[in-house]
């Protein structure tokens, strides 16, 4: 009980996640700075802005359903905390690994969307509206893809727990190779799920202002905040866990190797925010229907080609 | 009674991290494009924790230009209003500031603080991108000395 409890609230949970969100929030934006050729903020900065929002007062619109606009950040935040559990930090092995354990965080990283379209349309403003709408028909473009580039390792490992898929990457680390055309797509769709820059349509500040969280200010739009910064350390968590299965017997050295490939990975989407520019919703669902959905098809049956020649 | 810990860092959070919202109240354009040119990465205000935000629900500073005219006097007015307490106003450029050449025009109410309450003046013609930084560090340093003041 009292080991479970630490669990949720310090370690891997809401402590360690959100500590760690922070830094990232900060390693994303001096990256982003440098790269632009600017000094960029200091290193406490994600925590200042935290702590401000906190202190702000809290305005809920006259239109809005004051229970569901209230509740739909701290949805956002538990879900995504509750997918990171399940994911592996200091060894192969996650906290409590399962059989479809891939398919539980997938979905629950689904929600934080969800509560984004939610959040918009209960907000009852023209600008969240539109924002809301986006959340959601960017939701079906890239969701596809991204389920089918992190389900291919699973084929060639034939289990559906990351546990596992770490583990048998870790035994044939050579396999890795088969999966980069799958990494790739991974990487590009989880710009879309996390709303970064090509495409960060539902926020899209300069025209429809900052989209689904045009409403939310003070305490709630801290927490929801929080979740996106959150859901970025997850999904790198998440991305190295079957695509870099570099790991440690020693769980401290594991632990440093978490943090190295998380970092990386990082870097990367970093790379990729600060060289691309917004598109437009409709060039989104063409470039992830026709150019990252086939992409992921054929690692799929590459990765049914491999298991069945290995067999 | 001193402040508890949860309060200071709230102090310290609102001095560290100024969002801004920029609004044209019917300027010129020439202020409007110095403050632009602030957020440029030439002047880098990031360093200071500032960031533009696109709704005023989700910001601290509002950076008005020009003489407030009688068309944006209640748009003005309704900006203010949906931003969260606590707020500053600051006045960019000498319309922004009494009005200007344009003061006692038939179509203008005045400077920024006929409508609203302003915290901070910068004049100028156009105001220049560093003077617009220095407003901002010097509200900020007038904030938390009435922080600790308040202490």
């Amino acid at each position: 009980m009292l080991m479970a409890l630490f669990n949720i609230v310090i370690f891997p949970g809401l402590l360690f996640l959100g500590i760690y969100a922070l830094f990232f929030a900060f390693l994303d934006r001096k990256l982003y700075a440098r790269l632009q050729n600017r000094v960029g903020p200091p290193w406490f900065q994600p925590l200042a802005d935290f702590c401000k929002l906190l202190g702000k007062e809290t305005i809920i619109p006259q239109g809005a359903d004051r229970r569901v606009f209230v509740s739909l950040p701290v949805f956002a935040l538990a879900a995504v905390t509750t997918a990171f559990i399940y994911v592996p930090i200091w060894s192969v092995n996650s906290l409590f690994p399962f059989e479809g354990d891939l398919i539980v965080v997938l979905y629950l990283l689904t929600i934080p969307t969800l509560c984004f379209f939610l959040g918009g349309w209960y907000s009852t403003s023209l600008y969240a509206t539109i924002g809301a709408v986006r959340a959601l028909t960017q939701l079906f473009s890239y969701e596809v893809p991204l389920f089918m580039a992190m389900l291919a390792p699973a084929i060639l490992a034939e289990t559906w727990s990351i546990s596992g898929i770490s583990a048998y990457y870790a035994e044939h680390p050579l396999y890795i190779l088969i999966n980069i055309p799958a990494f790739l797509v991974a990487m590009v769709a989880c710009q879309g799920k996390l709303e970064r820059v090509p495409f960060d349509l539902p926020e899209a500040e300069t025209e429809i202002v900052s989209g689904t969280f045009v409403e939310y200010s003070g305490r709630l739009f801290a927490i929801f905040k929080m979740a996106i910064d959150c859901e970025l350390v997850v999904v790198s968590a998440l991305i190295a866990a079957i695509f870099l299965p570099f790991h440690a017997a020693n769980p401290w050295l594991g632990f440093l190797y978490f943090i190295i490939k998380t970092v990386i990975i990082l870097i990367l989407l970093c790379l990729f925010r600060a060289s691309m520019a917004r598109v437009r919703i409709e060039q989104m669902l063409m470039f992830c229907w026709k150019i990252l959905t086939p992409l992921a098809i054929i690692q799929i049956i590459i990765n049914l080609l491999v298991r069945g020649a290995l067999a | 009674m001193s402040k508890n810990f949860f309060e200071k860092a709230v102090d310290w959070g609102r001095r560290k991290s100024p969002w801004i919202i920029h609004f044209n109240a019917g300027a010129c354009n020439g202020c409007d494009i110095e403050v632009v040119d602030a957020l440029t990465p030439r002047f880098d205000v990031e360093r200071l924790g500032l960031l533009q935000q696109g709704t005023p629900r989700h910001a601290d500073v509002l950076v008005c230009t020009g003489a407030v005219t009688l068309q944006t006097r209640d748009r003005l007015k309704q900006i203010y209003e949906q931003m969260p307490e606590p707020k500053f106003v600051l006045a960019v450029g000498s319309c922004a500031c009494t009005g200007g050449i344009f003061d006692g025009c038939y179509c203008v109410s005045g400077g920024i603080d006929s409508v609203i309450p302003v915290d901070a003046y910068i004049p100028g013609c156009a105001a220049r991108p560093e003077a617009i930084i220095d407003a901002v560090v010097k509200l900020l340093t007038a904030l938390e000395q009435s922080q600790k003041a308040a202490d």
